[in-house]
């Protein structure tokens, strides 16, 4: 009996050796990569390094429906959001937000891709990369460049929001550091922006990229970043009408005329890189991808999500969200470039929607605009305009600009519908403005840019009177950005960076009341449909309340 | 007659034992089994026998009419009147409260006197009358310091694929991913003095919630540092130990209970007609100044329901819910065997099943359900005098379905998603069928919720659990006495997997084009039957444990100790595995059964810490002093039959593996889930690295520092006891974020050992037990406190003393003080704003504690409840002639919840509820209950957002929580051979009082399933 037990124990001990030792897993988990595996060491193809470049392209802004579900431009005076109930944009819109809840908040994303570009900048040079350009770069230099390229831009997107930020250099902060860095000042932003681009462009990719690199910023990606930098700089908010007297955070001390010279030098210098043009047709931009105004855009794909999202709410599975206002229909004039105030313009006020200037068509869904094979209604009780509870026109509009060519299909298509983030049409425009502003008067380049943006437009005739002011021809030019860059993220910081949304922004919104009579008549009423808000502290965007409190050395924005 | 049944049970005849002059008589517990150690009396107390092992007694003078008291320890007293010499076959009743010799203590057994710290145990009885799946249910209210909250009315099964996500705490965010696969509770939060314990199931550690409670012996609570220490690096938390039924020797003892019951909603929202909604939703435009939705017309319809189609009323609680669903459960227990080998199995099978309706179109069910199978045997066997083998094995399989609900652009499915739906989709919202009976629908409520309930295909979830323990004890009699080695050796495996049959329908929205005519638009989606099936969890566990021992006595002295070794392996998905190990050695020593001293020390270790930092030291020591054992007390009070102080101090860990991360003390990179950047080619796109953990080198195990002193006294010959707590932990270096986490750092800050907070309270446990002839009858009650405090987690400074969380309880809300509403436009024009915003009569009125003009976070404030918690229970019953009842009364007082409520959803489309009638108008101005109506996000007004102490509701209650009364047939009536017939009914939530109506306070969340109540009724056979 006792033999028998030992002989059991003896099977129970090594059974139990046998599975515990028996072990074949790994000691660490091996998909937790290290710092050498993405930049390695015998990767000449640097694939890995590749794939932590294109993390860090993720972070790039995205343009449609960013906001909370809407455009950044449903906070400005061009559009209001479909939705009845209190969304991000209208809080931007109204300036019901703190330090604590600011709705477009980027302070955390950006430093987190600065970050990931400091990391990818410190390290490329570990991989023995073996690419070349065809002009000789290698590509260390061009990737490196790039994530250049990426952070400029994310401190871009900070300084245009929240003044002027700590610049971190290559640092990669571990737990241990001391993190209670100040803010830069505006100056110093730009001037280390700026800086970076001039010391980067020429390591990028030459223009135009080859189509299977189109997803990379160019030396013109690295021009276009700077000239729009140096326009803002050189705007009013900044340049000499500081809201904040002599705090140099939220913009320079002085005025100084020379910066708009400089501002229309760098949009010049991408004229003169002589590869990039106005595309012939002007809603092609948006969903033709390969075209020759494009200079940067955040890759997204071929689908239909937009034109579901935005379409007019009556189609199938169309959501409606955007409602343009009756003042940015207005703004665009007639086909003949006069606007619809002037006597002389043929605007008709019982028949709106005729013979406007036709980039109305491609930015608006109104009463009567063909859609899917049927006319969009949105009289009252019409197909796309019926009442209720259901989300809908607020203002008798909706957004068409960036969708797809589906007036005459029955379903919604696939089409680009890629992040257009710089493109020639901004630049000369950006070129116009800072070239009127230097000059005491309009010089031929200027109408040549203004005029350029008009041709392409189809007005007919599109030149401008030859005796404009410097005065006239600002009104003609901010007209023109409005227009032709409506939706695309400028009128939200164009009318900061002038200084005018106190008035701008500080306004009722209005929309087109259309009635559908018996007869068949249409009758348009212009109503109030919302009102913005806007104080002088919402020029600059509160640095979240955290990061104040946090930093002891954190100064937080006028008035927050 | 039974008398022949009883012969053939036993095997013996008791009426040849009468002829010796005297009597002879026979005691049998509810199986008819003979029992042992009964004392019998005489009507005026004087002992004249004791059972035997056999239940034979003899007497030796018994006269007709005279009477007998039996008792027995765990048994109700029965009194009888002597009718008839040759026959005393009396049967006795298991008491409802049990005192055993013996507790279950961790990894171990120990004599109920010399435990020195604080644990507590419920038996069979008072848990089996619970109805539920869970026999955590069963628990609510038996066990001081032990705290429930049910969030669930019913199971929800995981639906979700095992992703990249699922890496144990892989980052951050994705940290308590970890617990919620594997546990088979989703219904019921619960804690131990504060902390989540450490589940055991017969020795092992497993989660496992849903078993059958009348398949359990026992559940126990350790709650002290002493009692948890050979736990190490998870003794902070202390321990549920649940033992299932074991052998014992004799006949074979077989159970069968069959019960059935119904159940039904607690309470559900009320919802708006679709005229009230219209009026209301009306008055919310007006109020923001927009035009109205609703025209007169409307409103007829809607009221007059002359055109159900285009002006729909629908209720779809009434449309989608049944009113009751039933939940059947049948259990067999065996037990028996030879002196040496004894066998117990348990098969239990229960189905539940949900409330939503089905639908005649389709011959499957789409219904919420439960199907649970149990299986669980286990065999000891004394293989020679000192060698004992025990072998335990226990399956579980689980299967559920519920409605195939999908919404692809939500991570809702199945129930979750129809619930929420049914939260949000107005009376007026689309009619259940167009006139040509395809489903209504909307633009906006592209889903038509009849069809998501019942025509939606269905989901199949099965869960399989498998669970085998070997355990070896060996006794070294012969080389010395009192020391033997045990081994223990487990394996386990759990997972789950789902079957999806889910089918997309279109809804269609009718309307009227201005010929008059109806159009129907399509609006949902059309898709095939898509059929998919994915595993949602799997883990396997292994577990080892070996000890030597030794317990011995020389005189007044009874000495002993252990050396300890375990290690348990668990692997989660596809994570490495992660290893707890632990190397311990106990003492204990008691004198004369008067002092009491225990210590033990624990080197415990956790494999995800850095290596060479993997190990730590634990310890911990407690002292007894029954005083009551003291001559000089025993002699002087003898109204006091026990008077035992007890205490223990001790330093314990937790490795907290959710908050700690997946290897943390490494910088990590690799893909970020499926993140990818898209090609020019828009056909393919790149899959991206990303940076996924900054490296935190020095993060350690939490510890706390924990203080048990504990009073157990009895009075009144023992039928009164009292067992009072107290404790003091202190839990430090918990892993929480540091308070400066600075954005420019560029990265999430991990967890560092930062916290420290206090956890204080007393509980109170008062038994009396008692008889009046043959009326037994209890009472136990028992009251839990608990206070606690944040005394570190690295707060910033704040700006004013209102501000401040350290000092708060753990989980304080904070938020705005709310002063009822804005009567006047003058209030409004002078209150205090939140930025950018307006205020109008109707308004919430927010108090500015610092008076400077404006509302924002310097007016945060503690709001809620900010004492300490209270909860208790009581449970009394009787047993007479064959009755027996017992009603469980169970409340919580100083308990708050923040109801998230806003009118119309927070996208001012959804769903509104009755409570909404009493919002602020200028007429009702003084009683109004609800702010002046708006549409969705209000800043001043909605909670979601702004927490203010306007939306703070009571979460008070008491509830009658369990009532159970059953009735045994006599012996003598039992025609059919059976040795106990238990007949009995029982009921589950039946009764509720509580401040606030509108929701259970329980589960307060709108759209989880409700807690329901359960009128049950079964049988019990015993053969």
């Amino acid at each position: 009996m006792k033999n028998y037990i030992y002989k059991f124990l003896w099977v129970a001990v090594i059974t139990l050796f046998a599975v515990s030792c028996k072990s074949t897993l790994e000691d660490v988990p091996v998909e937790q990569q290290t710092l050498e595996f993405v930049f390695d060491k015998n990767d000449s193809a640097g694939s890995n390094a590749n794939r932590f470049l294109f993390d860090i392209y993720t972070h790039l802004p995205v343009l449609f429906n960013r906001v909370g579900g809407d455009f950044l431009d449903a906070a400005t005076d061009d559009g209001i959001s479909s939705l009845n109930s209190n969304t991000s944009v209208q809080q931007l819109a109204q300036g019901t937000y703190t330090s604590t809840n600011y709705p477009d908040d980027q302070w955390a994303n950006c430093y987190a891709a600065i970050r990931q570009t400091n990391i990818f900048i410190n390290n490329i040079d570990q991989v023995p990369l073996l690419g070349k350009l065809s002009n000789g770069t290698p590509y260390n230099k061009v990737w490196k460049a790039e994530a250049k390229f990426l952070r400029a831009l994310f401190y871009f997107e900070l300084v245009k929001r929240y003044g002027g930020v700590p610049l971190l250099g290559d640092k990669v902060f571990q737990l241990g550091d001391d993190l209670n860095i100040p803010r830069n000042s505006f100056a110093d932003c730009v001037q280390y922006i700026k800086n970076e681009c001039d010391s980067m462009k020429n390591n990028l990719r030459p223009d135009p990229v080859e189509p299977s690199n189109l997803m990379r910023p160019t030396k013109g990606a690295a021009l276009a970043l700077k000239a729009r930098l140096l326009l803002y700089a050189a705007s009013p908010l900044y340049n000499g009408g500081n809201i904040d007297g002599n705090n140099a955070l939220t913009g320079y001390t002085d005025y100084d005329k020379e910066r708009w010279n400089l501002a229309a030098a760098a949009a010049d210098s991408v004229r003169a890189e002589n590869v990039f043009g106005l595309d012939t047709a002007f809603k092609d931009v948006f969903i033709v991808e390969y075209n020759n105004e494009r200079i940067f855009a955040r890759i997204n794909g071929s689908n239909s999500s937009l034109d579901k999202e935005d379409s007019p709410m009556g189609y199938t599975l169309s959501n409606g969200r955007t409602s343009p206002t009756q003042e940015l229909a207005d703004a665009f004039g007639m086909i003949n470039g006069k606007d619809i105030t002037d006597p002389a313009s043929g605007y008709n006020s019982i028949d709106p929607y005729k013979n406007r200037d036709p980039r109305f068509y491609k930015t608006f869904f109104y009463n009567g605009s063909i859609w899917l094979s049927r006319p969009v209604e949105t009289f009252e009780g019409g197909a796309d305009k019926p009442g209720g509870t259901r989300q809908q026109t607020r203002t008798g509009y909706y957004l068409r600009k960036f969708l797809g060519d589906n007036e005459t299909l029955t379903a919604f298509n696939d089409h680009s519908h890629d992040h257009i983030l710089f493109r020639y049409g901004e630049v000369l425009l950006n070129y116009a403005e800072a070239r009127n502003e230097y000059l005491d008067k309009p010089d031929q380049n200027v109408y040549n840019a203004v005029e350029a943006i008009r041709r392409r437009a189809k007005l007919s005739p599109y030149q401008l009177s030859a005796t404009l002011t410097k005065d006239s021809m600002r009104i003609i030019i901010h007209h023109e950005r409005r227009k032709e860059l409506a939706f695309e993220e400028h009128r939200y910081w164009d009318v900061r960076r002038w200084k005018e949304a106190e008035t701008t922004f500080n306004t009722s919104l209005h929309g087109m009341l259309i009635y559908k009579l018996g007869s068949g008549t249409l009758t348009y009423q212009k109503v109030p449909v919302y009102t913005m808000a806007f104080a002088a502290k919402m020029y600059f965007a509160p640095i979240p309340y955290s990061e104040v409190t946090k930093n002891n050395k954190m100064v937080q924005n006028p008035q927050w | 007659m039974y008398v022949a049944s009883a012969q053939d049970v036993t095997g013996k005849d008791t009426t040849t034992n009468s002829s010796q002059g005297g009597s002879t008589g026979t005691v049998l517990d509810e199986f008819a089994q003979p029992l042992g150690g009964v004392h019998i009396t005489t009507g005026d107390g004087k002992l004249i026998g004791t059972t035997k092992d056999d239940g034979l007694y003899s007497l030796s003078d018994v006269v007709v009419g005279q009477k007998l008291i039996y008792t027995c320890k765990d048994y109700n007293l029965k009194a009888v009147i002597v009718k008839d010499k040759t026959s005393l076959i009396t049967r006795l009743e298991n008491s409802y409260l049990k005192d055993p010799e013996k507790i279950d203590v961790l990894y171990n057994e120990k004599d109920t006197k010399e435990i020195v710290g604080s644990v507590s145990s419920v038996f069979t009885r008072q848990i089996e009358t619970t109805p539920t799946s869970l026999y955590l249910n069963a628990l609510t209210g038996r066990l001081a310091g032990f705290y429930t909250q049910e969030v669930n009315g019913f199971r929800s099964a995981r639906t979700a694929a095992i992703t990249h996500d699922d890496l144990a705490g892989s980052l951050p965010s994705n940290a308590t991913k970890y617990t919620s696969v594997n546990s088979d509770n989703s219904e019921i939060n619960f804690n131990v003095r504060g902390q989540t314990p450490v589940v055991l199931i017969d020795g092992v550690q497993r989660d496992i919630y849903s078993l059958d409670p009348e398949s359990i012996e026992s559940i126990t609570v350790l709650k002290d540092a002493l009692s948890t220490l050979l736990l190490a690096q998870k003794s902070s938390r202390g321990v549920l130990q649940v033992t299932t039924k074991k052998g014992v020797a004799g006949p074979p003892r077989i159970s069968f209970t069959a019960e059935t019951g119904m159940q039904s909603s607690l309470k559900t929202p009320n919802p708006l007609s679709a005229y009230q909604y219209g009026y209301l939703y009306n008055e919310a435009l007006l109020n923001e100044g927009k035009p109205t939705a609703f025209s007169a017309s409307d409103f007829e319809a809607y009221r007059n329901g002359t055109s159900p189609y285009l002006f729909p009323d629908v209720n779809w609680y009434n449309t989608i819910l049944k009113k009751s669903a039933p939940i059947t459960k049948y259990n067999l227990n065996v037990s028996g065997g030879l002196k040496n080998a004894r066998y117990s199995i348990s098969l239990s099978y229960l189905n539940q099943e949900g409330l939503f309706k089905t639908s005649d179109a389709y011959n499957y069910n789409t219904n919420l359900g439960l199907s649970r199978y149990l299986i669980n045997s286990s065999v000891d066997v004394d293989v020679s005098k000192n060698f004992t083998v025990g072998l335990q094995l226990f399956g579980r399989i689980q299967d559920g379905t519920q409605p195939g609900a999908l919404d692809p652009s939500s991570s809702n499915s199945g129930t979750n998603q129809i619930l929420s739906l049914l939260y949000a989709t107005p009376n007026n919202a689309y009619p259940v069928y167009n006139p040509d009976g395809t489903y209504g629908g909307s633009q906006i409520y592209n889903r038509n919720l009849y069809q998501q309930t019942t025509g939606a295909g269905y989901f199949l979830d099965n869960n399989r659990d498998l669970m085998a323990n070997l355990d070896l004890k060996y006794k070294f009699d012969q080389w010395l006495p009192g020391l033997y080695a045990k081994i223990k050796a487990n394996v386990s495996s759990t997972s789950s997997s789902l079957i999806s049959r889910n089918i997309e329908q279109p809804v269609y929205d009718l309307s009227l084009n201005p010929a008059g005519n109806l159009v129907y638009s399509r609006q949902g989606y059309i898709a095939d039957q898509a059929n998919s099936f994915d595993m949602t969890s799997t883990v396997q566990f292994f577990y080892v444990q070996a000890a030597i021992g030794y317990d011995s006595r020389i005189g007044d002295h009874k000495f002993g100790g252990m050396l300890f070794a375990d290690q348990q392996r668990a692997t989660f998905q596809f994570d490495l595995p992660q290893t707890f190990t632990n190397l311990a050695a106990t003492a204990h020593y008691s004198y004369k059964e008067k002092y009491f001293a225990e210590v033990a020390i624990d080197k415990g270790g956790f494999d995800r810490f850095q290596p060479g930092h993997q190990y730590g030291l634990f310890y911990a020591g407690g002292v007894g002093w029954n005083i009551s054992e003291e001559t000089f007390f025993k002699d002087h009070v003898k109204w006091i039959n026990l008077l035992k102080v007890r205490g223990t101090f001790g330093e314990t860990g937790n490795s907290n593996e959710n908050s700690l991360g997946y290897f943390s003390w490494r910088s990590s990179f690799g893909q970020d889930g499926n993140n990818s950047y898209p090609n020019p080619d828009y056909q393919s796109s790149t899959l991206v690295i990303a940076e996924q953990m900054l490296a935190n080198v020095n993060a350690t195990w939490e510890k706390a520092h924990k203080l048990n002193v504990g009073l157990d006294m009895a009075f009144l010959q023992s039928h009164l006891k009292v067992v009072a707590d107290y404790y003091y932990d202190v839990y430090y270096d918990l892993l929480q974020q540091r308070g400066a986490t600075n954005q420019l750092m560029g990265f999430a800050y991990p967890n560092e050992n930062i916290g420290k907070n206090l956890y204080t309270g007393q509980e109170l446990t008062v038994t009396y037990k008692n008889n009046i002839g043959n009326f037994n009858y209890f009472i136990t009650a028992n009251a839990s406190r608990m206070k606690t405090e944040v005394l570190n987690m690295d707060e910033l400074k704040q700006a004013y003393s209102w501000n401040k969380r350290t000092g708060m309880s753990v989980g304080q809300t904070f938020g705005y003080l709310a002063n009822g509403l804005i009567q006047t436009q003058q209030e409004a024009d002078k209150a205090p704003l939140l930025a950018g915003t307006k205020v109008y009569p109707g308004d919430v009125k927010l108090v500015d504690l610092n008076d400077d003009g404006k509302i924002d976070q310097f007016d945060q404030t503690a709001i809620g409840n900010t004492k300490p918690i209270i909860y208790y229970g009581t449970t009394l019953g009787f047993s007479f002639k064959g009755f027996d009842c017992s009603i469980l009364l169970q409340g919580v007082k100083n308990r708050t919840y923040q109801q998230m409520d806003y009118s119309f959803g927070s996208d001012g489309k959804s769903q509104g509820y009755d409570y909404l009638v009493g919002r602020w108008t200028p007429e009702n101005a003084a009683t109004a209950t609800y702010p002046r109506l708006t549409l969705g996000f209000n800043a001043n007004n909605t909670p979601y957002l702004n927490t203010s102490s306007y939306w703070t509701r009571s979460g008070e209650y008491f509830r009658i929580k369990n009532v159970d009364i059953g009735y045994t047939f006599p012996l003598k009536n039992n025609k059919f051979k059976f040795s106990g017939i238990r007949i009995f009914v029982n009921a589950q939530n039946l009764f509720t009082s509580t401040d606030y109506s509108r929701l259970d306070p329980e589960i307060y969340s709108s759209n989880a399933y409700p807690i329901q109540k359960i009128i049950n009724a079964g049988i019990n056979i015993k053969l």
